[in-house]
C-alpha cells in the first residue's frame, strides 16, 4: 500500500514545554495505526498539527507525496485529514444534519458567499443515507439536535462524519473514552469498516485490549518522541505490554543510575 | 409522526414564549379594553421596532455566545453625531449619516477585535465600551439635547414616517423591523452562516476545527449589533426630530432582557428570532398594559422582573427535560 502521510522531524514547543522533539512517522494506506503512550506524551499534539490546529516549529509533512504545510483544519480537511478530537468534536445544540456538513454545508445559490440559502433537502437526505450507511439510522432523526443523543451515538456521528467526505486519513483521539461496553464495541467496528472501507486510520488509545483488536501496527509515544514502532501481527499482547512496559522500566533504571552518581 | 411533531413543536422555547404573551394579551384585554384600541396598538407599534431592531443583532450575537452592552450608548452616539454634523456643520444629511454610521461600524469593529483576537470577555469590552461611547457622546453635546431638527428629507420618511390602516397609524420603522426581522431569520436559520453561528456558540472549538472562521464571524456579529443599535438610535431621532445624549440609556438590558425571555440561551448555541419578536412585543405590551392595568408606576420593574424570571424558569424547565447529559 502506498504511503498516505509521512512526517519527518516534527517539533512542536508550547513556551520552554517541547511536546514533540523531532517525530518521524509514515502511514501506509487502508491502515490501523494505534498511537500510544502516557498521558503528556504528546500524542493529542501530535494529531493537533497533522489537522492544522497548531503551526509546526519545524519539520517536514508529506501528503501524498507532496510536501505541505498545514495551516488551518480547513487546509487540513482539503487534504483528505479527517479528525475527531479528544475535547469533542460535534456542537451539541446543531441537528445531526447540520454537524455532519458543518463547515461544508450544500447550499443552492453559492455566489451568495456565507450568506447562500442550505440546501436543506440534500443535507438533510445525504445525512439519512449516512446514517444508514454506518448502520446508526434505525431510531435516529437526521433532524434531531446532537444534545439529545447518547455519548457512543455521538462518536458514530463524529466518525461517519470522517468518512463521508472520503477522506484518505481519519485521526481518532481517545474515541471511546466515557464510552459504555456496546458503545465502544460499535466504535471499534466502525473503525473495521473505515479500514475495509479503504481509509487509514491513526487511532489513539490506553486500551492494549483494543489495540490488538482492531489495529494493525502499534506506535509508542514518550516525552515527545517515537520510542517504538511494531506490527500487530508479529506481536501478542504480552508483549506488547511488555515494550510499553519495557520503555518505562528503561526510563526507572536511567532514573536510578542517575541518582547513584549523585 | 404527528403527535411525534406536536411535542416537538411544544418543547420549543419560542413556543412557551408564545402561549405566555397569549395569555398576557388575553390578561390586559379583560382588565382593560383600551388595551386592544386602535390607539393604543399604534403607541404599541410605534416603540416596539426601535428597540427591536437592536435585539435581532442581539440574538445573533448572543447566539454566537457573545452579548454587547454598548448598544444603549451607541443608539444616542450615531444620531447625535449625525445632527451635530448636520447643524453645526452645515452637512446634508445623507452624508453625516455616512460618517456617523462609519463611526458606528469601527465601535462594533473594535468590540469584536478586542474579545476575539485579544480575549477579553465580551461583558469587560462591551461594558467599557459603553461608558466610552456614552461619555464620548455626552461631551459631544455638552450634555444637553439637541435642538430640534425640523428639516425636511426622503430619508426621514423612509425611516420614521408613518400612514394609517383604517384608524391604526403605522410607523415606517415598523416595515424596517419587520424585513429585517425576516433578513435575520433568513440568516440564522437558512443561510450557511447561521449554521455557523450556532455551532461557534454551541461549541467553538468544534466549529474551529470543522474549519469555521469563528474570529471573523464573531467580529461581523458584533459590527452588524453596533450598526443596527445606530440604525435604531436614527429612527428614532428621526422620529421625535431631536437627538438627546442620554437616549438609549439601560436599553442594553432591557434588550438582552427581551432576547431571553423569547428563549435565546445566554450561553450561546441556541437562539430563535421569532422568540425574539415574542419577546420585544412581550416586554412592549407588559410595559405598556401595567400603565392601563394602573399598576403603580414605582411598583412597574418589579413586575417586569418577576415575569422575566417566571419565563427564563420555564425555559430552563423544557430545555431540562429534552436534553441528554
Ligand atoms: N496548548 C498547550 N499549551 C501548553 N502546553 C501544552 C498544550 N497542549 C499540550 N501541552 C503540553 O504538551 C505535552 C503533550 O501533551 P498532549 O499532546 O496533550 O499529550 P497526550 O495527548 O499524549 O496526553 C504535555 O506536557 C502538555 O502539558
Ligand atoms: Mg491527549
Amino acid at each position: 500500500m502506498p504511503e498516505v502521510m509521512k512526517l519527518e522531524d516534527i517539533r512542536k514547543n508550547f513556551g520552554s514545554i517541547q511536546a514533540l522533539r523531532g517525530v518521524d512517522l509514515t502511514v501506509n494506506g487502508g491502515e490501523v495505526l494505534a498511537l500510544l503512550g502516557d498521558n503528556g506524551a504528546g500524542k493529542s499534539t501530535l494529531i493537533k498539527t497533522i489537522s492544522g490546529i497548531y503551526p509546526i516549529d519545524g519539520g517536514q509533512i508529506t501528503v501524498a507525496g507532496k510536501p505541505v504545510r498545514i495551516n488551518s483544519p480547513r487546509e487540513a480537511m482539503d487534504l483528505g485529514i479527517e479528525t475527531i478530537h479528544q475535547d469533542t468534536s460535534l456542537a451539541p445544540d446543531l441537528s445531526i444534519a447540520r454537524n455532519l456538513f458543518l463547515g461544508r454545508e450544500p447550499v443552492t445559490i453559492p455566489a451568495l458567499g456565507v450568506f447562500a440559502p442550505l440546501d436543506l433537502k440534500r443535507l438533510k437526505a445525504e445525512a439519512s443515507k449516512l446514517l444508514r450507511r454506518v448502520g446508526i439510522s434505525k431510531n435516529l432523526d437526521a433532524d434531531a439536535p446532537v444534545n439529545s443523543l447518547s455519548g457512543g451515538e455521538r462518536q458514530s456521528i463524529a466518525i461517519s462524519r470522517a468518512m463521508q467526505f472520503s477522506a484518505s486519513l481519519i485521526i481518532l483521539d481517545e474515541p471511546t473514552n466515557n464510552l459504555g461496553v456496546e458503545e465502544t464495541n460499535g466504535v471499534l467496528r466502525f473503525i473495521r469498516e473505515v479500514r475495509d472501507a479503504g481509509h487509514s486510520v491513526i487511532y489513539i488509545t490506553h486500551n492494549i485490549h483494543h489495540v490488538m483488536n482492531v489495529a494493525d501496527r502499534a506506535v509508542v509515544m514518550r516525552h515527545g518522541r517515537i520510542v517504538a514502532d511494531l506490527m500487530i501481527r508479529d506481536t501478542d499482547l504480552l508483549s506488547l505490554e511488555a515494550i510499553i512496559m519495557g520503555a518505562d522500566a528503561a526510563t526507572l533504571a536511567a532514573g536510578l543510575k542517575h541518582g547513584k552518581q549523585h | 409522526m404527528g403527535s411525534g411533531s406536536f411535542s416537538s413543536v411544544l418543547k420549543k422555547p419560542e413556543t412557551t414564549s408564545f402561549i405566555i404573551l397569549v395569555l398576557v394579551m388575553v390578561g390586559f384585554t379583560l382588565a382593560n379594553d383600551r388595551f386592544l384600541s386602535p390607539l393604543n396598538i399604534s403607541n404599541l407599534l410605534a416603540f416596539m421596532p426601535e428597540l427591536g431592531i437592536i435585539a435581532l443583532g442581539m440574538t445573533l450575537l448572543l447566539t454566537a455566545g457573545e452579548f454587547d452592552l454598548s448598544v444603549g450608548a451607541v443608539f444616542a452616539l450615531t444620531p447625535v453625531s449625525t445632527l451635530l454634523m448636520v447643524q453645526n456643520g452645515g452637512l446634508s444629511l445623507e452624508l453625516a449619516l455616512v460618517i456617523a454610521f462609519a463611526a458606528t461600524f469601527l465601535v462594533g469593529a473594535l468590540n469584536g477585535f478586542l474579545v476575539t483576537k485579544v480575549g477579553i470577555s465580551s461583558f469587560l469590552v462591551t461594558l467599557s465600551m459603553l461608558l466610552i461611547v456614552r461619555g464620548t457622546t455626552l461631551v459631544l453635546t455638552q450634555g444637553f439635547p439637541l435642538n430640534s431638527w425640523d428639516g425636511d428629507n426622503w430619508l426621514r420618511t423612509a425611516l420614521a414616517g408613518s400612514f394609517y390602516i383604517g384608524t391604526v397609524r403605522i410607523y415606517a420603522s415598523l416595515i424596517w423591523f419587520a424585513a429585517l426581522g425576516l433578513l435575520a431569520l433568513y440568516v440564522l436559520n437558512v443561510a450557511k452562516v447561521g449554521n455557523w453561528i450556532t455551532a461557534i456558540g454551541s461549541n467553538r472549538s468544534a466549529a474551529v476545527a470543522r474549519g469555521v472562521p469563528a474570529d471573523k464571524v464573531k467580529i461581523w456579529l458584533f459590527i452588524a449589533t453596533s450598526m443596527l443599535a445606530g440604525l435604531a438610535g436614527v429612527i428614532s431621532s428621526l422620529r421625535i426630530a431631536s437627538a438627546s445624549p442620554v437616549a438609549g440609556s439601560q436599553y442594553e438590558l432591557e434588550v438582552i432582557a427581551m432576547v431571553v425571555v423569547g428563549g435565546t440561551a445566554l450561553t450561546g448555541g441556541r437562539g430563535t428570532i421569532i422568540g425574539t419578536i415574542i419577546g420585544v412585543l412581550m416586554l412592549r405590551i407588559i410595559r405598556n398594559g401595567i400603565v392601563l392595568v394602573g399598576v403603580p408606576g414605582l411598583a412597574f420593574n418589579i413586575f417586569v422582573g418577576v415575569i422575566i424570571l417566571a419565563m427564563l424558569v420555564l425555559h430552563a424547565r423544557f430545555n431540562k427535560s429534552s436534553e441528554r447529559k
